[in-house]
């Protein structure tokens, strides 16, 4: 079956036979797309999530048919070296990564909590950055996140 | 290959202009000792040589076209910044600028690997004085090229930023060496002061750093090759399961499966795609030989103080008599632990025309040359292992069965195969943490003071039956120095103690696990000591502090308490008690002071002070980093983490019921003090793990009167 | 007897509309590979209330019914793994709502159960720890269903893709199936619409 896309700002459209194949080995095998990891294919350890329509999702649990039609963001189409995302800009000021597997999935979804709650409490990063690191880099990751919101919020601010 | 030769260390063999890349700058540095050196000792506190072997075609640097200095790494990158603190290590002595400088992990093609191992905290202790060393050799001979060329005397010239300069003149590393075939060999020269380093000691970012923040696909599993395969072996879910035979008919006409590879112990699907290959899986039928059904209990029974090889690891004084009503005994027990890095483990392997080419995520990258070799009966030259980064190591990748699987299923395909474990297959083969148990018997004297203190532990295999040592060791050593670490006791103004190892091969397989015994032995000793503070009525600092000399690193290690110990409080104060510990692993002590308060029955660590001296730090962000991970690390271990044995399988097999530190368990707050005690660097990213485990036991005994001795710790 | 079988005729009738539905989001109940494993004892007899609850009660619906605010999970009904929880909508938190892992169908390469509209249940239809004749009360009470007619309450339990969901759960992450309710989905389908049609009599218990 062919399945058509949007993926990190281009159109593509892959032709598959099993559209239940996940989402994950279609980015990684099909697109070459390799900053969204497999850890688990459990949908546990959150490695493998990426965006789809500005919503964090954890592609080794996504039917790839489900994208038809979709806007799909994965690392690589969050930031660049030349225009990082606050995220990324973030995690490099306070040097987060240590193996850096699971990196690329804290940031998505950080990205998708900042979109919708530009200055999350330490609470609201417990709730939503659930994600497993086996580096243990939390400490520095949620300072991270704090500044995220920070830069986040002087490129746009917010009007109460 | 040409044969090994043992080089000096102050020898050196160059070869120049090797093609395109321009300039070679070629160092063969072997630092070889006789392994009786090492001694048991040794395990505990010095640092074993680094085990790298020479030959010609073997490089550490080379200088490019565009004056830039590849490291070739023997040593890999798993998290723990070794490549940046290296490159800091060559910028310092070669005179380049540090993004001057890019390190790779060495192929055993193309660069010198280490033959043991990267592990034991050992990459930048082991590499200071060697690396430091050849770089500035290289420093020299390329400033005495350039005398020769310019027609100055090699004093007037100096070295920066990867260029030479004097009489007005200047030439980049590159045009030095451009062309050269025979260099001159200075002596190797003095280094500089540390003081006068620009990079050493300074919290440089790390090198991967952009890498790893965008996404790169430097993993191991991120590997490709032309028209690769992907594939899975089928592996038992029962603990001593062994293969008998399998059923594979209708896996053979599954959707993309390329072949099915059957070998004496294992059978492989090899598929167009993994999703083909997994599903082909699911129809295979295995009959495997289950013997025994292997229970939580059968394996406490054999792991216990009493049961399996004994040996007196420390002995001062004379034994506790167990009938004293005086002595106070008490028991500890650690869980089996999983590794659970987010990489599972795997390999590419492309094996055709009689020669292999290994690309995985390894800590072993000679032992899995070695292995490739042998299994497929190939020549040791004709394997060609390329390690990438590290999708977390700990241990885990100190073996290399995997590599040898994917090879043969490349070698029965005639294709590119990459194949990776399930996340289940790393639950149920993992080389785990092995269990433990430990009595603990102390007395104390009339002073209140400990009179004797002993350690008494039984622990499944670490070093022993580990691939990277040899057999022999176990004879020398007659001890598991892997179940050792933190085994002995510290307090050795103690006038009796001693520790005592029982060990014992359990039916699955265990081995390093990030500070290997350490973890659950300082928990057991510093949870004792603790309580026998409490006992005897004192700070537990204070206590601590008047039962070590100054002997070895003893008087590091009173710095470290002493330190740590100035934000130590003996009370509860709004809800929250304090907690510590100290360790000393690899020469390396740490003291932990934690803040911790209990919440709906929920453990909460809300502050860890932690004072490490690991002496020179070459990185000390990144020494930080370590410790910020190991102590969250060791807080997972010691409270959230637990295998055990449902159903004669490991178990349980994923994340989430496999309890783990997440984000909402880290301590909000995280000081790390460093001091430098020694004029040397020290392993760095084990022994923060030490005291941390005992360090929130010991809060919990003060805010609930309960002592905790078993881990993962839990409040009824 | 006749008029017995004519009862019979109707959900029978809908019942087959609801399986030749050819739209992706609905559960494909004619899918023998997908049915839940039959839950250990499955009850044939009793009145129509004892097979509506036999069915309610299980944990293919309490789970996500909970009394507090951590959805359920498993054959042991523990607390959803990684600290999930209700949130402000029913349907988790922003970064990691319902649909970060779950979607409209059962995923058999990573084991989670999917249907439409997986979500919590709004917290004013909490079952878990209630008796039978609680959560039947609580279900037909206005205030605390949605505000919903006896009518659509039986819609609701008879149609809902999610409530269906519960007789093809899938499989686990270790690849095991789920255990379906205790009662034949076409059986409890026909008690529950002989139940609201005889008056929706709560038993005195």
């Amino acid at each position: 079956m062919k399945i058509s896309f949007t993926i990190n700002g281009e159109q593509q459209s892959i032709d598959i036979e099993d559209g239940n194949t996940p989402l994950l080995w279609v980015v990684r095998d099909m697109l070459d797309l390799k900053g969204t990891k497999f850890g688990c294919g459990k949908a546990a350890c959150g490695a493998c999530t990426l965006h789809i329509d500005g919503e964090a999702v954890r592609s080794c649990s996504y039917a790839v048919k489900f994208a038809e039609g979709k806007n799909l963001t994965t690392i690589e189409g969050l930031g660049t070296r030349e225009t990082p995302h606050p995220v990324q800009q973030a995690w490099m000021e306070h040097v987060v990564p240590q193996c850096g597997y699971c990196q690329p999935g804290f940031m998505m979804a950080t990205a998708a909590l900042l979109e919708k709650n530009p200055n999350p409490t330490d609470e609201d990063i417990d709730n939503n950055i659930i994600n497993v690191c086996r580096c243990a880099t939390y400490v520095r990751m949620r300072k991270a996140i704090h500044r995220a919101a920070e830069l986040t919020q002087s490129a746009n601010p917010v009007n109460q | 290959m040409t044969e090994k030769k043992k080089v000096s260390r102050r020898k050196f063999l160059i070869r120049g202009s090797l093609g395109t890349l321009g300039v070679l700058a070629v160092g063969t540095y072997v630092f070889r000792n006789p392994i009786r050196r090492m001694g048991l000792e040794m395990a505990e506190t010095l640092i074993p040589p680094y085990s790298g072997e020479g030959t010609d075609a073997n490089l550490w640097f080379e200088i490019t076209k565009d004056n830039q200095v590849v490291l070739q790494s023997p040593k890999v990158e798993m998290g723990q910044g070794t490549f940046t603190s290296l490159a800091q290590m060559v910028a310092d002595e070669l005179d380049v600028a540090l993004d001057q400088v890019q390190v790779i992990g060495a192929a055993t093609d193309t660069g010198i690997v280490d033959g043991m191992s990267t592990g034991g905290s050992l990459s930048v202790a082991s590499l200071w004085t060697p690396l430091r060393e050849m770089a500035a050799t290289v420093r020299e001979m390329i400033k005495a090229e350039a005398a020769k060329q310019m027609g100055v005397a090699v004093g007037t010239l100096s070295t920066s930023n990867g260029s030479v300069s004097g009489g007005g003149k200047s030439m980049t590393y590159a045009e030095v060496a451009e062309g050269v075939t025979e260099w001159k060999l200075p002596k190797t020269p003095e280094l500089r002061a540390v003081k006068d380093y620009k990079f050493i000691g300074q919290p440089i970012k790390r090198i991967d750093l952009a890498p790893k923040v965008f996404g790169d696909p430097i993993f191991g599993m991120d590997a490709e090759m032309p028209r690769m395969l992907h594939a899975c072996v089928i592996r038992p879910e029962h603990v001593g399961a062994t293969f008998k035979s399998a059923e594979t008919s209708s896996a053979e006409s599954m959707p993309g499966v390329v072949k099915i590879v059957q070998k004496e112990d294992w059978v492989g699907v090899v598929a167009e795609t993994y999703a083909q290959a997994l599903a082909a899986k699911m129809t295979i039928k295995v009959d495997w030989d289950v013997p025994k059904q292997w229970t939580e209990e059968g394996i406490r029974s054999i792991l216990q103080v009493g049961k399996g090889n004994k040996m007196i690891t420390q002995k001062q004084g004379g034994a506790l008599d167990e009938a004293d009503a005086e002595v106070v005994s008490m028991e500890f027990k650690s869980p089996i632990g999983a590794h659970a890095q987010i990489e599972p483990n795997g390999a590419l392997a492309l094996v055709k025309d009689g020669s292999a080419t290994i690309v995985l995520s390894t800590q072993v990258i000679g032992v899995t040359q070695k292995q490739v070799s042998e299994a497929l009966g190939l020549p040791l030259d004709k394997v060609n292992v390329i390690p990438t980064y590290l999708g977390g190591g700990f241990g885990r990748r100190l073996n290399t069965v995997h590599a040898v699987q994917a090879a043969q299923m490349s070698q029965a395909v005639g294709k590119p195969v990459k194949y990776f474990f399930t996340r289940k297959e790393e639950f149920q083969h993992d080389t785990f943490r092995p269990p433990t148990h430990h009595i603990m018997r102390g007395k104390l004297g009339a002073d209140g003071l400990l009179e004797g203190l002993e350690h008494h532990y039984a622990s499944g295999d670490v070093a022993i039956n580990s691939v990277i040592l040899p057999p022999m060791l176990t004879t020398i050593f007659g001890t598991d120095i892997g179940a050792m670490r933190g085994g002995n006791i510290q307090y050795d103004k103690v006038p009796s103690h001693r520790a005592v190892q029982w060990h014992t091969t359990l039916p699955f397989a265990t081995s390093w696990w990030r500070s290997l015994g350490l973890l659950a032995n300082t928990f057991a000793i510093e949870s004792f000591v603790d309580e026998m503070a409490i006992k005897a009525g004192k700070n537990p600092v204070e206590f601590r502090l008047q039962q070590v000399s100054d002997k070895g690193t003893g008087k590091r290690l009173k710095a470290v308490m002493q330190k740590a110990g100035e934000t130590y409080k003996d009370e509860t104060i709004n809800g929250r008690a304090m907690g510590f510990a100290a360790s000393v692993d690899a020469g390396a002590p740490c003291a932990h002071v934690v803040e911790v308060s209990i919440e709906d029955k929920e453990i909460i660590v809300h502050k860890v002070i932690c004072v490490f001296d690991c002496g020179i730090a070459v990185n000390p962000d990144q020494v930080k980093a370590q410790c910020e991970g190991a102590i969250v690390m060791g807080m997972s271990g010691a409270m959230h983490e637990q295998m055990t044995l449902k159903d004669g399988q490991l178990y349980p097999t994923i994340y989430g019921p496999y309890n783990m530190a997440l984000m909402r368990h880290a301590p909000k707050e995280v000081e790390v003090i460093l001091i430098q005690g020694d004029d040397k660097p020290y392993p760095v990213g084990e022994p923060p793990m030490g005291p941390i485990g005992a360090a929130i036991g010991n809060a919990v005994r003060r805010l609930t009167g309960e002592r905790l001795t078993d881990l993962p710790m839990r409040l009824a | 007897m006749r008029s017995q079988k004519l009862i019979y005729i109707i959900p029978i009738i809908l019942f087959a509309t609801i399986l030749f539905a050819t739209d992706l989001a609905s559960p494909k109940l004619a899918d023998a590979t997908e049915a839940g494993l039959a839950a250990e004892e499955v009850l044939h007899d009793g009145t129509n209330f004892d097979k509506m609850m036999a069915v309610l009660m299980h944990k293919r619906c309490v789970n996500c019914h909970p009394s507090d605010n951590i959805p359920k999970q498993g054959e042991d009904s523990h607390a959803h793994n990684f600290g999930m929880a209700r949130g402000d909508g029913n349907h988790g938190f922003e970064a990691t709502n319902c649909n970060t892992c779950h979607q409209s169908e059962n995923n058999d390469f990573s084991g989670v159960p999917g249907a439409p509209e997986w979500s919590l249940a709004p917290e004013s239809m909490k079952w878990e720890g209630l008796t039978r004749t609680e959560i039947a009360a609580s279900m037909l009470d206005p205030k605390r269903n949605g505000g919903r007619t006896h009518h659509e309450v039986m819609e609701h339990l008879t149609e809902h893709a999610l409530v269906l969901w519960a007789w093809t759960p899938g499989i686990d992450a270790a690849g095991n199936p789920r255990e379906a309710p205790p009662v034949p989905v076409d059986e409890y389908i026909a008690a529950v619409k002989e139940w609201f049609e005889a008056g929706a009599v709560i038993p005195a218990e």
